[in-house]
């Protein structure tokens, strides 16, 4: 137990060290939502060419604040055939993994809410607990559509998680740690990570955009199909927790995590000298993955349910798989040398990307010639 | 004062624990029964927190909590459930089911109370340098056996529900 400072009883310490902590987090990820939300918001107008919210405070800024003092100002509506514990315990199950990722992620040296051995563990763990609160929203609200979500969403995330988290295991093989902190401290110099494994950082860019439901992947809220998936039932603050909370706030923990693992975290210039500059490394390095995450939901489209299933287990599941035995067979092969283990990633990666237009494309053929043959047959059993 | 805090911590996740386990096996919805083992199992990853064992808290939630209760919410989701009692699955061989439990429980909690003054079983902080080299030489075998008794239940489990055709 931590001895408090200011004679302060370690007990109550204890207990103050958690209230601040989670007060904290609150605050990181509540101004954190309503920034991200003004960033989506203004990023993809101007993508496409539209001028985005203006109207409230300069340049729109208090927009978001304006919509979540509506939020949180809506009477709290339930319609009456709904489950009423689970349907309100939902949103919580959602929400406090989400929260409590927040204690590990390593923000700057002296900014490190605990620095846990199995820091990456702890997140993945977290991260796969959050499925539960989705399932249970769509089974609460009593809605076919809101089930079907709940589902889809089940379906999706439990198959994400697996090339997720063989991803993080190519890198802990290769830092060889879980430590959060111990990761970071690894990759000091301009030599991080995404230059030795570069695949598995692109394929856990992938798995984690479907494991944040961002477009491409995000079908649990596909609205021409299902209203709003396991949304549907839920109004007022309960939706402002699980969307706009949940959402916005997983999205920066898995950004952080990739900024951590491949981008040296913290790790910049003027670091050594004063370490708390590190946040705003670490700040900078997640919110351009966030951006990245923002630009591709402004310009592609959604994926149908089948072809995203059958990308995560046909293609990127093997893909990772073959990633993580390659580089393990490196790695005892040349202990301590890690330029086998990136020319390898390298190569594979340049497979990947040469590869999947050449499947997609024999795809296509055995399409058309499948439809030309029916075709044939139609016009010949009419003739 | 960790002396105090402790066994109160203890105390709590006992009470939540059984609590948790009563309800699953009472309740009259199988939903709230899932919902409730996933209670159980995250009151389960306390306790192994408690004994220093962070990395199997860690596993246990992310394997229980995050994908067998979901998986255990997606099937029940998928079978129809209309208005029969479900009273009946446990109250026809209650007095078997009391037997068996009792017969389970009794050995259970002797060999229990044998290890009362033994000492703390791994050092405190993370345990992972020593979990992956005990799982993977002393005890690969034993993990390797639990794997096939879960095939094996998983086989007995299709055969039962089978229809004859």
């Amino acid at each position: 137990m931590v001895p408090g400072p200011f004679g302060i009883d370690p007990l109550l310490w204890a207990l103050l060290r958690l209230l601040i902590a989670v007060v904290l987090a609150l605050f990181v990820i509540l101004n954190g939502a309503l920034l991200l939300i003004y960033l989506e918001r203004k990023i993809q107008a101007t993508m496409q060419d539209r001028i985005g919210p203006y109207h409230v405070g300069p340049f729109g800024l208090l927009q978001t604040l304006a919509d979540a003092l509506k939020l949180i100002a809506k009477e709290d509506v339930r319609a009456g055939e709904t489950e009423r514990a689970f349907f309100i315990a939902a949103p919580a199950l959602v929400f406090s993994p989400m929260l409590a990722s927040f204690v590990v992620l390593p923000f700057a040296p002296p900014l490190t809410g605990i620095d846990i051995n199995i820091g990456l563990l702890y997140l993945t763990t977290l991260g796969s607990m959050g499925v539960l609160g989705i399932v249970i929203a769509g089974w609460a609200s009593n809605n076919k559509y809101a089930l079907m979500g709940g589902l889809r969403s089940a379906g999706q995330l439990v198959s994400y998680e697996v090339p997720q988290i063989l991803s993080l295991v190519t890198a802990v093989l290769v830092v060889g740690t879980l430590s959060l902190v111990e990761i970071t401290e690894a990759q000091p110099g301009p030599l991080t990570n995404i230059f030795v494994i570069p695949l598995a950082f692109v394929t856990y860019f992938i798995a984690a955009l479907a494991e944040t439901n961002r477009t491409p992947f995000d079908l649990p809220e596909a609205e021409s199909e299902l209203v709003a998936g396991y949304l549907t039932e839920y109004s007022g603050m309960r939706w402002g927790t699980m969307l706009a909370l949940t959402e916005y706030g997983n999205v920066t923990v898995v950004c952080a995590i990739m900024s951590t693992v491949w981008f040296g975290g913290w790790n910049g210039p003027g670091v050594e000298a004063f370490p708390v500059i590190g946040v705003v490394w670490f700040t900078l390095k997640t919110y351009a993955f966030i951006l990245a995450f923002m630009w591709i939901r402004a310009t592609l489209p959604r994926m149908r349910i089948d072809q995203l299933m059958s990308f995560c287990w046909k293609v990127l599941i093997p893909v990772t798989l073959l990633n993580l035995g390659v580089t393990a067979a490196l790695l005892i092969a040349y202990t301590g040398d890690l330029r086998p283990v990136a020319a390898a990633n390298w190569i594979l990666l340049g497979a990947f990307f040469l590869g999947l237009p050449a499947l997609q494309q024999r795809r296509l053929r055995r399409l058309r010639e499948r439809l030309r043959a029916r075709t044939l047959g139609a016009t010949g059993v009419a003739g | 004062m960790l002396d105090v805090l402790e066994p109160l911590l203890f105390a709590l996740l006992a009470v939540m624990l059984l609590g948790s386990g009563l309800v699953v096996v009472l309740a009259d919805r199988i939903t709230t029964s899932a919902l409730f083992m996933a209670f159980a199992f995250l009151n389960m990853a306390g306790m192994f927190v408690l004994l220093g064992a962070e990395t199997i808290a860690a596993f246990q939630v992310l394997i229980y909590v995050g994908a067998i209760t979901v998986l255990i919410l997606y099937g029940v989701m998928f079978t129809p459930q209309g208005a029969r009692p479900y009273g009946l699955f446990f109250q026809r061989q209650t007095p078997v089911g009391a037997l068996v439990a009792a017969l389970a429980a009794l050995p259970t909690v002797a060999v229990a109370f044998a290890f009362r003054d033994s000492p703390s079983p791994l050092p405190r902080g993370g345990d992972l340098s020593g979990l992956d080299a005990s799982i993977f030489t002393d005890f690969a075998f034993p993990f390797e056996v639990a794997s096939v008794l879960l095939l094996a239940a998983m086989v007995g489990a299709i055969a039962l529900v089978k229809r004859q055709e």
